[in-house]
């Protein structure tokens, strides 16, 4: 790499403050790029942007079709592409022995504290590298960096002694720390990006306006952070949520089973004979749904926030 | 390509962030507590067990109880001599580059299709990315397991239907290069939407100025693509391309669950499953330590273009 | 270093004088420091029914007035969690199911307490002695057997009889004819070419084995002549017979044998499973309980049931597949858990493995599996049974997965001598 210098110079003008990013959602920012005055490349085009958005959530679909097929049905192997005649009963079957909704709240809880403390904890830290310059800031950086490449399928042995010698394996405590270490560099790398995205101007603005400093970060940093501490909190989210190595690990107990864990011993379950694929099925959509719902809701922000100057640096 | 056309003028302009010496002390030191002690309780134990069992003998009898005799880098030179060892790093760094690659090219592509078509059909594409990326991993894997099932498996039925082709009951997961374009399908397409969505978001920030007095100056797409907008997303393409390449080089959930359905031998290995069948598997945890110490080595040494930037970043600022 | 061995001998001296003093309290004691203790029993997989975990916990409670705790675990997270889980004391399941062919490697680690002064009260030697043996060290019985399965082969008469084929009296017999039966759609014989549990059984017919002791190390023995001409055997049968994947593993082959629904014929003349499979295998129809399911009703006029032949006639020894049980090393309640011990071993429970078709541990009950084929084939194939080798690193072969890549590259068609000589290298390594 010889043109290091202009690399630098990107990153770097990519940390300084840029015009303010005012959440600008996407669809007030119409096609500038490519102006297509020609409607039948437009028109391919969208042909193919269709064709791979069918592609891209077959799968998905295919779950949900498989869900509501029954076992009979899934034996044949002449694929049955539209679930008519289907029914719920392998999500009844499912949810039968009711160990879903414990492993549903135990995920709920592990996921929802490691999201809340990881952003807090995070937020502080990006905005300390990020608006302060200090001792030791760049090691701190990257140790950041360097900790989020740790494999951690090498590291459970650890784990446990760790959590077990404190009393706290079984525990939801014990899961949340781990998720919440986890997680937490890769939270404050991205919002990092975000607070050094809103230009200190604004706040010293407000400060000449007499606010104090802390006053002037609340009501005017913060709220345009909003977006990017959404698009973050979506990713801590999304890992902790995944997340089984761990789990499979500090919580032993089957009463303490998060979602993960729960479908993992339904595929495990059904070793023994041959898969029944539409109650997996079934499972797994009760497991993607809530995370589905999830992202429904946080959409239009994550999005919004994306474009706010996510993942940007 | 010069430096001048990374980024316009006003956006470069406001002072470094750092500018403020007054707090020099102790404040940005106390926002870094709590972040710092969660690390430490979380991590930096399981690292520093990490590194003292990677050079000590630990197998099942130091895990209950006997003494673990220190065995200085006997571990790390058993791993270099070990063929199996370099066979799963030359096949996890080419599955890595070769995923983060094509992940990276299609999210590009999809990005740019993006802000190409109708506000309609641009929901309907961000719609199905963000579903698929909505998927946890546990239940994306069941479902493509039973995509590429040998015998009722779609992908077989379809291809059947090719004529010509005869797909019948083909194995997928039964030759290690079957094998590793599934895994590389699967994780393309479970990365590729938070990289379409970066991407767009980058692209929506593209100045409009900027591309019209190109525009008007004579450039053509392709060099308003090279010349302005490739500069301008470049930072958002670096990170994204980083991410992957991290993310890449120790898949394990995907992997191992592909393996559960299909051959658990050495051939199917990459670094994640490898480091947990000597651990888990084979109650090596020195090696398994070893390993881990090594992965992240080599996880440094390829997001080195971007530690060094960092650092010089650093340094100037 | 030296000082470090003294505090570890110091500290096995001392908890060997600490089981002492629990075992010279004698059964009475023991009985009665169970009172109100409340234990967890780990069982793996679903192979336990209901009716007898049920069993066990009314049984407990009415022993000891403690409560039984019963946490099921996976077969394949169940090796992680046993070694994280057994040396913690605070965590540790009290008692614990494992994989027959694990106990060398937990015993020898220590993990389990030594159970010799009442293992003549659970059955001495009436217990089956192989599952005993690998449960042993130094002549003390750490882990004792909880039930054995061994396999058997199913087979469908009318295919048989269709091509004029009766059962075969010897192994080569069995290849020969299973090879016949072979068509584009059909497997004479359906088997995974990296099923080595059940592949061994070709090993030890011809006399091989997959290692042995030599002084007091272990090593492999893959490449002796006895186990190349096994193994050589089975991959000519795995070629000439079966339709599986070279790398297919454990699978389930009963599938293959009953009349595929969408086809109504089946993909297999002939499987070999474990004795339990036989509830799976049948005419199909619909589960009157749940629409979406199917039962398999066993029908004498298509199946059938034959032990595996041997080289010479008489039975080939199989693999023999089951699970060991021992106490926690580690566990605080060392008396309510021998209090299950004794409740597992006892007549009534024993009684009840054998009528759920689990191959009691305890031979004199081996009555209770009743006189039908299923309790025949059981227990005429389990009498020439065979177990893996008790290597301390047995574990380590099974969790590295070197045997299933070991018998995939034979099915596949590698060179048996070099694929041996190079994985009894492999095997050396993780045996001691």
């Amino acid at each position: 790499m010889t043109d290091t210098s202009l690399n630098t110079h990107v990153i770097a003008s990519e940390l300084a403050p840029a015009p303010a990013p005012i959440p600008t959602a996407p669809e007030t920012q119409p096609q500038k790029l490519t102006r297509l005055r020609f409607r039948p490349a437009r028109i391919l085009l969208s042909i193919l942007a269709i064709v791979v958005s069918v592609a891209w959530v077959f799968p998905v679909y295919w779950m949900l079709n498989s869900s509501l097929l029954s076992n009979r049905t899934l034996q044949s192997f002449i694929p049955t592409f539209v679930p008519i005649g289907g029914s719920f009963e392998n999500y009844a079957n499912a949810l039968e022995n009711g160990t879903f909704y414990s492993a549903l709240g135990i995920s709920l809880s592990v996921t929802l504290i490691a999201v809340f403390f990881c952003l807090l904890f995070a937020f502080l830290a990006a905005v300390a590298i990020s608006r302060f310059r200090f001792k030791g800031r760049k090691s701190f950086v990257l140790a950041v960096l360097i900790i989020q490449m740790l494999p951690a399928e090498g590291l459970f042995i650890a784990q446990y002694k760790m959590v077990s010698s404190v009393g706290l394996l079984n525990s939801i405590i014990g899961v949340s720390i781990i998720y919440t270490a986890a997680v937490v560099p890769f939270t404050i790398w991205m919002l990092r990006g975000f607070v050094a995205g809103i230009p200190a101007d604004l706040e010293e603005a407000a400060m000449v306006d007499g606010l104090s400093r802390t006053g002037a970060f609340m009501r005017i940093t913060f709220p345009l952070l909003a977006p990017g501490l959404v698009a973050s909190g979506v990713f801590a989210f999304l890992q902790a949520w995944n997340e089984f190595t761990v789990a499979l690990v500090l919580l032993p107990a089957e009463d303490m089973h998060t979602l993960p864990l729960w479908l993992r011993g339904f595929i495990q379950a059904s070793a023994t004979r041959e898969t029944d694929w539409g109650q997996v099925m079934a499972a797994s959509t009760l497991v993607a749904l809530p995370v589905i719902v999830f992202f429904l809701i946080v959409q239009g922000r994550m999005t919004s926030g994306l474009v706010a100057g996510a993942v940007k640096g | 390509m010069t430096a001048t056309l990374t980024r316009d003028a006003p956006a470069a302009a406001p002072k470094p962030p750092a500018q403020r010496p007054r707090r020099r002390l102790s404040v940005p030191h106390l926002l870094l507590i709590p972040a710092i002690v969660i690390l430490l309780v979380g991590m930096g134990y399981p690292l520093i067990w990490q590194i003292v069992t990677s050079m000590q003998e630990f197998g099942i009898k130091q895990q209950f109880g006997q003494p673990a005799p220190f065995v200085g880098l006997a571990n790390y030179f058993s791993l270099a001599t070990d063929p199996t060892m370099w066979e799963v790093v030359v096949r996890s760094i080419a599955f890595c580059f070769i995923t983060a690659a094509v992940t990276l090219v299609v999210g590009l592509l999809l990005a740019v299709l993006m802000t190409a078509v109708g506000t309609v059909v641009r929901l309907i594409l961000q719609i199905s990315l963000l579903l698929a990326w909505a998927m946890p991993v546990v239940a994306a894997m069941t479902v493509w397991i039973w995509l590429f099932d040998r015998r009722r498996g779609v992908v077989n039925y379809l291809l059947d239907m090719i004529p010509g082709v005869d797909m019948n009951r083909f194995s997928w997961l039964s030759t290690p290069i079957t094998f590793f374009i599934v895994a590389s399908v699967i994780v393309i397409w479970m990365s590729v939407p938070f990289v379409a969505f970066s991407v767009y978001a980058g692209l929506t920030q593209v100045s409009e100025e900027v591309l019209e007095a190109a525009q008007l100056d004579g450039a053509n797409g392709v060099k308003r693509l090279r010349y302005i907008i490739m500069p301008m997303i470049r930072p958002v393409i670096m990170i994204v391309l980083l991410l992957q390449l991290i993310w890449d080089l120790r898949v394990f959930t995907q992997i191992t669950m592909l393996q559960d359905a299909g051959s658990k031998s050495s051939e199917y290995d990459l670094l994640g499953t490898y480091i947990y069948k000597l651990g888990a598997g084979s109650q090596d945890f020195g090696m398994a330590s070893a390993v881990s110490i090594f992965v992240l080595a080599l996880t440094l040494a390829i997001s080195w273009f971007y530690v060094r930037s960092l650092l010089k970043e650093d340094e100037q600022s | 270093m030296k000082r470090k061995y003294a505090v570890a001998a110091i500290a096995t001296a001392a908890a060997l004088v600490l089981a002492g003093c629990s075992s010279t309290g004698g059964d009475a004691a023991s009985t009665e420091s169970a009172k109100g203790q409340d234990i967890t029993l780990w069982l793996m997989g679903g192979d336990t029914p209901d009716t007898l975990r049920d069993y066990l916990k009314t049984e407990y409670k009415k022993a000891t007035g403690g409560t039984l705790k019963i946490e099921e675990q996976g077969w394949g997270d169940a090796v992680a969690k046993l070694t994280t889980a057994l040396p913690d004391a605070a965590n540790t399941p009290d008692v614990t199911e494992i994989g027959n062919t694990w106990s060398p490697t937990f015993t020898n680690a220590g993990a389990f307490t030594d159970l010799s002064d009442m293992y003549d009260e659970l059955g001495g030697d009436k217990l089956l002695k192989s599952f005993v043996e690998v449960g042993e060290v130094d002549g003390k019985q750490y882990a004792l057997p909880y039930y054995f399965g061994s396999r058997y082969n199913f087979y469908r008469k009318d295919i048989w009889s269709a091509a004029g084929k009766t059962v075969p009296t010897t192994l080569a017999e069995f290849d020969e004819t299973v090879k016949s039966l072979k068509t584009d759609t059909q497997s004479g014989f359906y088997i995974g070419g990296s099923d080595w549990r059940n592949g061994i059984s070709w090993i030890f017919a011809n006399g091989g084995d997959l290692a042995k002791k030599d002084g007091d190390k272990w090593v492999g023995t893959l490449a002796s002549d006895e186990t190349v001409k096994g193994l050589t055997e089975f991959q000519s049968l795995f070629e000439g017979a079966s339709l599986a994947p070279a790398t297919e593993f454990d699978s389930t082959p009963w599938v293959n044998i009953n009349n595929n629904e969408a086809t109504g014929v089946p993909e297999a003349a002939t499987i070999i499973a474990p004795g339990w499979a036989h509830w799976s295998i049948g005419d199909l129809a619909p589960d009157p309980k749940d629409a979406t399911k199917t039962v398999a009703t066993w029908n004498d006029d298509t199946f059938g049931t034959f032990v595996l032949p041997g080289v010479d006639g008489g039975a080939a020894p199989v693999f023999a597949g089951g699970s060991n049980i021992a106490v926690s090393a580690a566990s605080k309640n060392q008396a309510g858990a021998k209090e299950l011990m004794k409740i597992i071993f006892s007549e009534d429970y024993q009684t009840l493995l054998g009528e759920n078709g689990l191959g009691p541990a305890n031979l004199d009950y081996a009555s209770a599996l009743g006189d039908d084929q299923f309790a025949k084939a059981l227990v005429e194939s389990a009498a020439g049974s065979k177990l893996t080798p008790a290597a301390p690193g047995w574990a380590a072969v099974e969790g590295a997965g070197i045997l299933e890549e070991f018998f995939g590259k034979v099915s596949a068609g590698g060179d048996v001598k070099a694929l041996a000589t190079e994985y009894d290298e492999k095997l050396d390594k993780l045996l001691n």
